[in-house]
């Protein structure tokens, strides 16, 4: 297993790319729950992210983005712990440093975006009152000043009369409002890398666009590296330069985006992809073969082989390798599909 | 304006509450057998003495009509007489009344200020002698007798150490009671009466020690298993994403598990008037919930529906004050 998890962390490394903003290296996070076995959310997660750049990581629910998520950030829910690997954000693992320092860095240095923002957000505070408190606590500075960079980063999100909102509480916004606020405060402290985990999820089609439009140009204007957590292969086409596929606590598929959409190459990508293409007959195609009983999966051998429409016998003794085939193009699988 | 209007409904909305709650009590009460007639004249009294009694009591007529003269009576601020005191019900629970509440106010600020601290603290913490101490705390409290407790504080602290005075009233008895505001410590403080207000204080502490031990514990369950809940919720875990340190998280938390301390709180304050009476019995307080006991005892129905009225104003009052603080506290409340 130790074997087949190769690091992407130096493979990676093309001799001109300049320092990554973030690189995870050999990730593993596992719930250990009382009486039963760990159950192992990230089973060695490596990648890398430049300076300016926008990673977006696509997989369906359960494959372990939201844990990557919080792992990054330093707050794996209660179960959870890193088990090993290193999360290398300019240069600092984070996973050593004393959690004095990392709740300094959180929110400062490195920042989230959450989905379901009105629930995230602290009921009984007014909305300026909850971005001035981060810009207090990171930025030191006096609650006049906090008050008046809450109103400057609101405007740059386009909130509306944001005098007015100001004194809102999150209950008196809707979603999409609440949304700009969480983006306001995770922009606040111009931090160097921001996670976006399912931000936009929640919100109709059109606040989305307009948030996704938003963020661009905010990330953009900055220099800010992202790392776009999302389900929806659609948006992550359009957001992204590069993509990551993650399935079962693992990549299977990492490639820049125009690359993956042209063709991806791990059977788990292209029905990730035939799911919303809403073509049954596509669907079809890729998803595993009906009438035959599902074989017994061994532990050993690839993850998805038991519902992949490639496998062969290798693929149930063998855990595949996350290989380069191409420049800067991986994949997880013995018998890629080839364009 | 909207949170006046609704102010406004409330208190319009006490009257008719009111009187729905005196209906309740006359007819519980007249449901309760007994005759006072029987009880005043005592086991030589001839049937026919009773009988003319019972017509000077108005016990004869309908429970309807004694109904209606009752409130009649009510509304001119007549509580009756109570045939035990021979007083007016209203001169008697003007003293004994404050008594009780100054014991009941004193016994639930001594649980706020140790069941409010542990609570938290054994929230927050998962190990160690305090967060062990709020764990069984709870558990102990919520098992104790209060009666039981207050005669081993007397035991202990009267008996044995001889730290307080004797154990019976509200002050010593060789001392004028003052008699501003009701309450004997604030009375005296008002008069310059220090001597008074040691003696009124010695005589407070165990009463209010029992009470504030025992009640500690629901404030302290109230208070863990709220600030616990708080403290994973989603706005915790987001302003801990957002680099908050911990003490501001913990700031915002409590202040989101106030209502609910808030609400345990005013119902334990409305509960213990009447309910502190095995407290009051054993330090023989003479307050208002003995008087209560008594009354029931020797059907005695003016003293009793005078402190159903009173306690129920009382509780009416508190669930208000606690509205205001609801609306204080939550701004989603305000709409």
């Amino acid at each position: 297993m130790a074997l087949a998890q190769g690091g992407v962390g130096t493979e990676a490394a093309a001799p001109t790319s300049p320092a990554p903003i973030l690189e995870v290296d050999d990730l593993e996070v596992a719930y250990h729950v009382y009486g039963a076995a760990p159950v192992r959310a990230l089973k060695g997660v490596s990648f890398r992210i430049a300076p300016g750049e926008i990673l977006g990581v696509v997989g369906e629910s359960g494959a372990g983005k939201t844990t990557l998520s919080r792992a990054i950030m330093g707050v794996v829910p209660a179960p959870g712990r890193i088990e090993r690997g290193r999360i290398s954000f300019l240069g600092t693992n984070l996973i050593e440093l004393e959690d004095v320092e990392l709740t300094a860095r959180r929110g400062r240095d490195l920042s989230m975006i959450v989905a379901n923002p009105r629930g995230e957000l602290n009921p009984l505070l007014p909305i300026a009152k909850q971005i001035a408190n981060v810009a207090q606590v990171h930025l030191g500075v006096a609650p006049p000043r906090a008050r008046e960079m809450a109103l400057d980063m609101l405007r740059s999100v386009a909130i509306p009369d944001p005098e007015r909102r100001m004194r809102a509480y999150p209950h008196e916004l809707s979603g999409g409002m609440a949304q700009r606020v969480v983006i306001a405060i995770a922009l606040l402290c111009k931090p160097k890398f921001v996670i976006s985990d399912d931000a936009t999820s929640g919100l109709d089609v059109t606040v989305q666009a307009q948030i996704l439009e938003l963020l661009r140009t905010l990330v953009r204007e900055k220099g800010t590296s992202m790392l776009y957590i999302t389900r929806d292969t659609g948006v992550a086409a359009n957001f992204c330069d590069r993509i990551a596929i993650m399935h079962q606590g693992e990549i299977v598929e990492e490639a820049p985006t125009g690359d993956f959409f042209a063709g991806p190459e791990h059977p788990y990508s292209n029905l990730l992809l035939a799911a919303f293409a809403h073509d049954p007959a596509l669907r079809q195609r890729w998803s595993a073969v009906a009438g035959e009983a599902a074989p017994e999966m061994t532990g050993l051998g690839c993850l998805y082989a038991d519902r992949c429409v490639r496998r062969e016998e290798r693929c149930f003794r063998e855990h595949p390798a996350l290989r380069p085939v191409q420049a800067a193009r991986f994949v997880r699988c013995h018998f890629p599909v080839e364009r | 304006m909207a949170i006046l209007r609704y102010l406004g409904g409330r208190l319009l909305f006490l009257v008719p509450q009111m009187v729905g709650i005196v209906l309740v009590g006359f007819i519980l009460i007249k449901a309760v057998p007994g005759d006072p007639a029987t009880l005043m004249l005592g086991p030589m009294a001839t049937p026919d003495s009773i009988a003319k009694l019972r017509g000077d009591l108005g016990l004869d007529k309908p429970v309807t009509t004694q109904f209606l003269i009752y409130l009649k009576k009510l509304a001119h601020g007549d509580f009756g007489t109570s045939w035990q005191t021979t007083q007016p019900v209203l001169e008697d629970l003007k003293v004994r009344f404050p008594a009780t509440l100054e014991l009941v106010t004193f016994g639930l600020l001594l649980a706020l200020a140790i069941g409010i601290p542990l609570g938290i603290v054994s929230a927050v913490r998962k190990t160690g002698f305090l967060a062990k101490l709020g764990d069984s705390y709870g558990l102990v409290a919520g098992a104790l007798p209060d009666f039981w407790l207050a005669l081993i504080l007397i035991y202990v602290f009267y008996s044995v150490l001889g730290w307080v005075s004797s154990p019976i009233g509200r002050i010593d008895i060789t001392m004028v009671p003052p008699t501003a505001t009701g309450f004997y410590t604030l009375g005296s403080l008002l008069e310059g009466n220090w001597a008074a207000f040691r003696s009124s204080i010695q005589h407070l502490v165990l009463p209010v020690a029992t009470l504030g031990l025992i009640n500690a514990g629901p404030i302290l369950k109230m208070t863990q298993s709220t600030m616990q809940r708080m403290l994973q919720s989603d706005f915790s875990e987001y302003e801990r994403l957002c680099g908050l340190p911990e003490r501001l998280v913990m700031r915002h938390a409590l202040r989101n598990a106030l209502p609910s301390v808030v609400t345990i709180v005013s119902v334990l304050y409305g509960f213990l008037i009447g309910g502190a009476v095995l407290v009051e019995i054993v330090f023989s307080w003479g307050g208002a919930g003995q008087y209560a006991v008594q009354g029931v005892l020797n059907s005695d129905f003016n003293p009793v529906l005078g402190f159903v009225i009173f306690s129920a104003l009382f509780s009416l009052v508190v669930y208000f004050t606690v509205d205001l603080v609801y609306l204080a506290i939550d701004p989603r409340i305000r709409h």
